[in-house]
């Protein structure tokens, strides 16, 4: 199991990376923050590249070096990393370059074996594409945005599962809000959610949505299924039946209390692009926690 | 769907979302060459311009890498019949492209010599520890450096001491936030006023140098520099009383920062005789361009003083190879070529004429309009992309909206310096920009007062001043 948690600043990344390092340890995931800087026009990049290279000379690190050494300060006092390292201190000056505008710094796990901090430059959603096709990760845990269109670029182009920490407050209780129907997805929201219920310690609301008053075989099998397999990890449950248009619905639910678990849309890409999705229509509406299962 | 899986329809509507101006910018091509050329002008000067157009949304918006651009230059211009494939080839390489490659490695085999830290004991023992007077040392001292060495090696060589200073004062980045604008910022616009001062401090002076020659008017070194250097001393105390009025300093006077400044760079390796060799090297580099640069050229000179660094070993191959952006010159290469081909199919001259007569009942009265016009077009351009570019492409077109093309070709290649605006365009604000200590919007803060005063400046000075050159 391979987790991504993007990071930005110190100022509004700490709760993303909490909760990617409790989803961490539920997983007990092989871990990698990384840092997405801003994109530098391809005509100056490689002049900056030298005046970087002049600044790190005076003990200047590179812009986003300091936003990994505070995930390395968060990682040490959680105790996520060998105490050899912790003691080791944060290696800035073993960053090392693997091409492609990307920069690695490798570490000893206690959880996992391999914890990484990474920095890359560009537009984000092409550089979290890119690392996530290119080293294979389950699940990507990034922190909520203003813009629209990411949320919409997230779903759609990023080949792992989604966690957005929208709001998240540390202080308040919440509740996970399962979203089950009868579509193939459901299994491994269904998983998933078990787990991160186990993360945080928290209950489950299963909840199944139609939007007639009559509910299919389907969808009352796939509730079922989701309570039996959340009574046998031994979590407290409560399964919840609504009639109305899901999104809606899973807005007036979820409140600002819960964390909401749903599979990925079965729309084909194209209808998806033009159309929207389900997990779309909940990302835009609500403002809570929402990992999207692929 | 249709045999795709699901997997290469994301992977294709992906591809549509990043090359979207790729796209548009070609349906906006085909339907341009379905489009009658406008009368006066002959199918490959409208080509070329359609050509121009698109280039330059591509370079812009960067949908494709940039050496793809310039391929895309270079294939559309066999294409569309400008030249013959041996034609367009020739049209890529030329001594401001030789220029353009010698200055970007001398950038790299200055800038690994390490002269920062004796450059910044030489500011501060100038200049003190007063805020005001450290503004307008490190102005004074980027638009000089500049002047012979271009921006992007003095921003590079300056940006150190001045978050050096800014760290000593406090660690506490919003505690300096004025303090570091104003620093970074004399670093940029010092850089930018200086880089008109000479032939060899910009590419975009080279392209025009070569434009004005390829029109049988030739400029020697120190003509340039007589021409514009009092317009560059000019704008030195402008850009620090502009800088200090617009970011009021947290700090008077930066005395803990200096005096931590001294002991950090005293503690460096004293000079050494390679370091002396080093600075003779580029003194004769220098010497090279004042007095053959008119026989032998920019180019050639630049790249025997990287020649010489790398016979001397003062800069490794790999490190040259490794910080030189190859795709950029290639893409320079391209757009001479490209403007060298709106010069011979007419179309420079059309467009100057169609703007021309546009304005002709204002030029008629106020002759100066037409100066005016050419800074403001030039300054625009300069902000959305590279000033060499713009140079470029430009040139030829402005060079032909008057009587005087040494006059108008000098106008553009100055005001092409003018990229106060934006943290994209000029190297010198792209660096002082990845600091992270400034950010856009201090840029259009104080930049558009510097483009106005430097707008209004050139208008005054290139009608006033030069009059004694005519």
């Amino acid at each position: 199991m391979k987790i991504l948690i993007a990071v930005s600043n110190k100022e509004y990344s700490g709760p993303t990376l909490r909760v990617g390092i409790r989803v961490a340890r539920a997983f007990k995931a092989s871990t990698t923050i990384v840092d997405v800087g801003e994109k530098v026009s391809e005509f100056n990049a490689k002049v900056v590249g030298l005046s970087q290279e002049r600044l790190e000379s005076w003990n200047f690190d590179r812009p986003g070096v300091d936003v990994l050494e505070w995930a390395f300060e968060f990682l040490a006092e959680k105790k996520f990393i060998e105490p050899t390292e912790i003691e080791a201190g944060f290696p800035k000056n073993t960053l090392v370059d693997t091409g492609g505008n990307r920069s690695e710094v490798y570490l000893k796990g206690t959880i996992c074996e391999d914890v990484n901090l990474i920095l890359r430059n560009g537009e984000i959603i092409s550089e979290l594409r890119d690392e996530v096709a290119g080293h294979q990760y389950d699940v990507t845990i990034i922190g909520g945005s203003k813009k629209r269109r990411m949320a919409h670029d997230l779903i759609q182009y990023i080949d792992s599962s989604i966690f957005i920490v929208n709001q998240f407050d540390p202080d308040k209780l919440y509740k996970i809000l399962l979203a089950v129907d009868d579509s193939k997805g459901t299994r491994k929201a269904v998983k998933y959610g078990a787990r991160v219920a186990q993360a945080f310690n928290i209950d489950v609301d299963i909840l199944t949505i139609s939007k007639t008053e009559h509910f299919g075989e389907g969808y009352k099998n796939a509730a079922e299924r989701a309570a039996k397999f959340i009574q046998r990890c031994g979590i407290n449950y409560k399964n919840i039946y609504k009639v109305g248009d899901p999104s809606e619905v899973i807005k007036e639910v979820a409140g600002n209390n819960h964390i909401i678990v749903m599979g990925t849309s079965t729309r084909n890409p194209l209808k998806k692009f033009f159309k929207g999705s389900k997990p779309l229509k909940v990302m835009e509406n609500c403002h809570c926690p929402i990992l999207i299962v692929k | 769907m249709l045999g795709f899986s699901e997997h290469s329809l994301t992977n294709f509507l992906f591809w549509i979302t990043q090359k979207k101006w790729f796209l548009i910018t070609m349906v906006i091509s085909v339907f341009l060459l379905f489009i009658p050329a406008p009368s006066g002008l002959s199918i490959e000067g409208y080509r070329s311009i359609i050509i121009v157009i698109t280039a330059l949304m591509l370079i812009v918006t960067e949908p494709i890498p940039l050496p793809a651009i310039a391929m895309y230059i270079l294939v559309m211009e066999v294409y569309l019949g400008i030249g013959s494939a041996n034609d367009i080839a020739k049209s890529f390489m030329n001594d401001a492209v030789f220029f353009i490659m010698g200055s970007l490695m001398l950038a790299v085999a200055i800038i690994k010599q390490g002269w920062d830290a004796r450059i910044a004991l030489g500011i501060i023992t100038l200049t003190g520890n007063k805020t005001r007077n450290i503004v307008f040392g490190f102005t004074a001292i980027s638009a000089i450096l500049a002047s012979f060495i271009g921006e992007h090696t003095v921003a590079a060589i300056m940006l150190p001491i001045a978050m050096t200073l800014i760290h000593f004062t406090s660690e506490d980045k919003e505690k300096v936030q004025n303090l570091s604008a104003v620093l970074l910022f004399s670093i940029a616009y010092g850089a930018l006023v200086g880089s008109i001062g000479t032939p060899s401090g910009g590419g975009r002076n080279v392209i025009m140098i070569d434009y004005l020659r390829d029109s049988g008017l030739s400029i020697s070194y120190i003509n340039w520099m007589l021409r514009v250097y009092p317009l560059v001393l000019i704008q030195i105390p402008i850009v620090s009383w502009v800088l200090m009025k617009s970011f009021t300093p947290e700090f008077i006077k930066l005395d803990s920062g200096v005096r931590k400044l001294v002991v950090q760079v005293a503690k460096s390796a004293e000079m050494t005789g390679r370091n002396t060799i080093a600075a003779v090297i580029f003194l004769l580099v220098f010497a090279g361009w004042i007095f053959f640069s008119e026989s032998v050229g920019l180019g050639t000179i630049a790249l025997t003083g990287v020649l010489m660094y790398l016979v001397g070993g003062f800069v490794k191959w790999e490190d040259l190879s490794k910080n030189t952006h190859w795709g950029v010159i290639l893409l320079f290469g391209s757009t001479i070529s490209l403007g060298s081909n709106i010069k011979t199919t007419g179309a420079a001259v059309w467009l100057a004429e169609s703007i021309v007569n546009f304005i002709e009942p204002v030029i008629n009265k106020l002759p100066f309009v037409a100066d005016l016009i050419v800074t403001v077009m030039t300054t625009t351009m300069a902000n959305v992309l590279s000033s060499s570019a713009t140079v470029a492409v430009l040139g030829p077109i402005t060079m032909n909206m008057g009587q005087d093309s040494m006059h108008l070709g000098m106008v553009t290649a100055i005001a092409s310096a003018f990229g106060y605006f934006t943290a994209v365009a000029a190297p010198a604000c792209t660096i002082v920009y990845s600091s992270g200590l400034v950010n856009a919007k201090d840029f259009l803060k104080v930049g558009w007062k510097m483009g106005v005063i430097s707008i209004v400046l050139l208008v005054i000075y290139a009608n006033t001043y030069w009059l004694f050159f005519r």
